[in-house]
């Protein structure tokens, strides 16, 4: 109800708006360009164009209402800093957005009767039908009135009538919130397509120059903290063993039996190499990802995580891989952030597919305090899942529980 | 015994037949890619194959479909796979056939020879042998509720060793218990997992505990 009346509202309102609007702006228009000869023009456009604004900006406000989005206001360019007077009033004229919504002032006015029209029908039949019994009892008794129902052949007299116009007033009920909806949407396309559709395209290329910066820091910082765990490890690790190995050759010929210890040693400390090359690599591109996919990938992560994992996954579907990995290494970094500073018993994590997007869900029993700061584990995940258009939520209270719920478009 | 390597990486490959050769297994072929690995299956009968996970043309598990395809073209032919990692999901492709004879070790398992020439052995005599780390990811608590819950931590290690493939006698020696002990701890784990197998029949006994392990 609440929908058919504010769709009302927005025709009706509209309509006397638009004359209004369409007289301004058309006079204005005319009589600036007619006179942009004599220079008088430019002020009276610019004038026009400010107007036009107005109108747009309250037609704007009442789109987020209609089309249920959150209002959206273009970028209107400022005049450059330290410009003159001139500058500043030619200003609007610089500005396409400004000519759009001059343009539709001008091109609503058939739409917003058309509209008008459509909705004072749709409320006036349902309106008439219901009340009929009412005022019946006077037309009915008027001589010669032939009514509807005696034309169809279906008798005269008030109560047959009464009950054919009562019933084609509820059918018309019925038929209202469809009528008032088709009505206001028929003016507010035109609204969004000329008002809001470049502040539309303006935000969704804010989110998406967004997303690629965090992919790209995400990305060097990635390789960066790559470097360092190659240098702190399996480099090291090999030139040990490279000394090692020198030192068994010079033993063989002294000592053989020392020999056989520092080899043993040696073949030790080759084992823990690999430990942390694998390791290394399961965090690049972890191989069982890319071969058998999200379901059996969490599920070995969560068979290496020291705190016990109940593990729900209900997608065996493969996805795109940046899509996958998103969603293994935020598993993967959060599990890893319970194992260490959680102090949690228990961990449940879920994978669902909602619509066109893939919703992994985490929670443990521990401490809490997990949040989404500069320099937190944390903070480069939400980075990640901004590179593939995903959100990263994060409750987490001291004392615990912690919930983070990680959400990526998969369409 | 004669034995078929399968590996893409040469030097491995070369490593793998020298110390097998030196303990005196015959190598009858080594190839370096999933289809060539099936036929020489096929066309040698091996004892065992040692086969690595990672091969040509995808990268992927390559050696992994071709063991398993080997196996149906000549069913039961042991195997042993050898991957730079384990995962638990490779190991359920290779029982999901429930013939035994098979193995799935990590590469640097190698580098133990005495410990890597026991479980080839093993694989060959019909056995099953799973490396500690596949095992430590099943025996994961999955549940509050988990009947795992209710072992004894000694009986734990026991079920560990048990769905790695070892024998009664070498779970007592790595344990340090008396032969007697192992079969009554493991008469203890049957009951309270709800478990019925064989004592006798070790290979059936690893495949009971690794059912359950996984459902």
């Amino acid at each position: 109800m609440r929908r058919v009346l504010l769709d009302t509202r927005y025709t009706l309102v509209g309509f006397p708006t638009a004359v209004i609007g369409f007289v301004i702006m058309l006079a204005g228009f005319a009589a600036g360009v007619g006179t942009m000869v004599v220079w008088l023009g430019v002020p009276l456009l610019a004038g026009t164009l400010v107007a036009a604004r107005g109108f747009a900006d309250a037609e704007r406000g009442w789109l987020s209402d209609v089309l249920k989005r959150p209002p959206v206001r273009p970028r209107y360019k400022p005049a450059p800093p330290g410009a003159g007077r001139f500058r500043r009033l030619v200003n609007p004229l610089t500005s396409g957005q400004s000519w759009l919504d001059l343009l539709h002032g001008i091109v609503n006015l058939p739409f917003a009767i058309v509209s008008f029209v459509l909705t004072v029908v749709f409320w006036a039949l349902p309106l008439a039908g219901l009340t009929y019994p009412l005022y019946g009892i006077i037309t009915t008794r008027i001589p010669g009135n032939e009514e509807l129902p005696q034309l169809l052949g279906l008798g005269d007299g008030y109560v047959v009538n009464s009950v054919f116009y009562f019933a084609l007033g509820l059918v018309f009920t019925l038929v209202l919130p469809f009528g008032t909806r088709g009505a206001a949407l028929l003016r507010a396309g035109l609204g969004r397509a000329l008002l809001t559709g470049v502040a539309e395209l303006q935000e969704r290329i804010d989110d998406l120059a967004e997303g690629r910066a965090a992919a790209v820091s995400a990305e060097a910082n990635a390789l960066r903290k790559l470097e360092r765990d190659i240098h702190d490890g399996p480099q090291q690790r090999l030139v040990s063993l490279a000394m090692e190995l020198s030192r068994a050759q010079r033993q063989l010929a002294k000592d053989p039996e020392a020999a056989q210890e520092t080899i043993k040693s040696a073949i030790a400390a080759t084992r823990e190499t690999l430990d942390e090359l694998r390791a290394l690599s399961r965090g690049i591109a972890p191989p069982i990802l890319s071969d058998r996919g999200l379901a059996p990938a969490l599920a070995a992560l969560a068979g290496r995580c020291t705190v016990p994992v109940d593990l729900d996954v209900q997608t065996v579907e493969r996805y795109q891989a940046a899509v996958e990995n998103a969603i293994y290494f935020v598993c993967a970094e959060t599990l890893t952030n319970v194992a260490k500073h959680s102090r949690a018993t228990t961990c449940a994590i879920q994978l669902v597919r909602i619509g066109n997007a893939l919703v992994l869900t985490i929670g443990d029993d521990g401490v809490g305090g997990a949040h989404v700061a500069k320099g937190h584990g944390l903070a480069g995940l939400a980075d990640r899942l901004r590179a593939v258009d995903g959100e990263l939520e994060v409750q987490s209270p001291d004392g615990g529980p912690t919930l983070i719920v990680a959400e990526v478009p998969c369409g | 015994m004669r034995v078929v390597v399968a590996d893409d990486a040469v030097l491995i490959r070369a490593g793998l037949v020298r110390l097998l050769e030196e303990f005196g297994f015959e190598v009858v072929a080594t190839v370096g890619d999933g289809d060539a690995l099936v036929a020489a299956i096929a066309e040698h009968k091996p004892d065992v194959s040692v086969v690595d996970v990672r091969m040509p043309p995808s990268f992927t598990d390559e050696g992994l479909k071709a063991a398993v395809e080997a196996r149906r073209r000549v069913p039961g032919t042991p195997v042993l796979i050898l991957s730079q990692y384990v995962e638990v999901s490779y190991a359920e492709d290779l029982l999901a056939d429930a013939r035994g004879a098979v193995g799935y070790l990590l590469k640097d398992r190698v580098v133990d020879v005495d410990e890597f020439l026991e479980g080839l052995r093993r694989v060959a005599a019909g056995g099953t042998v799973f490396d500690p780390q596949v095992v430590s990811q099943l025996m994961v608590r999955r549940r509050k509720d988990d009947p795992l819950a209710q072992l004894t931590p000694r009986e734990r290690e026991v079920l560990g060793l048990m769905a790695e493939g070892k024998s009664n006698p070498a779970i007592g020696r790595q344990l340090v218990i008396s032969d007697g002990a192992v079969e009554k701890h493991i008469r203890s784990i049957f009951n309270k997992l709800g478990l019925y197998a064989e004592d006798s029949d070790q290979h059936r006994r690893v495949l009971a505990v690794l059912t359950y392990l996984r459902s």
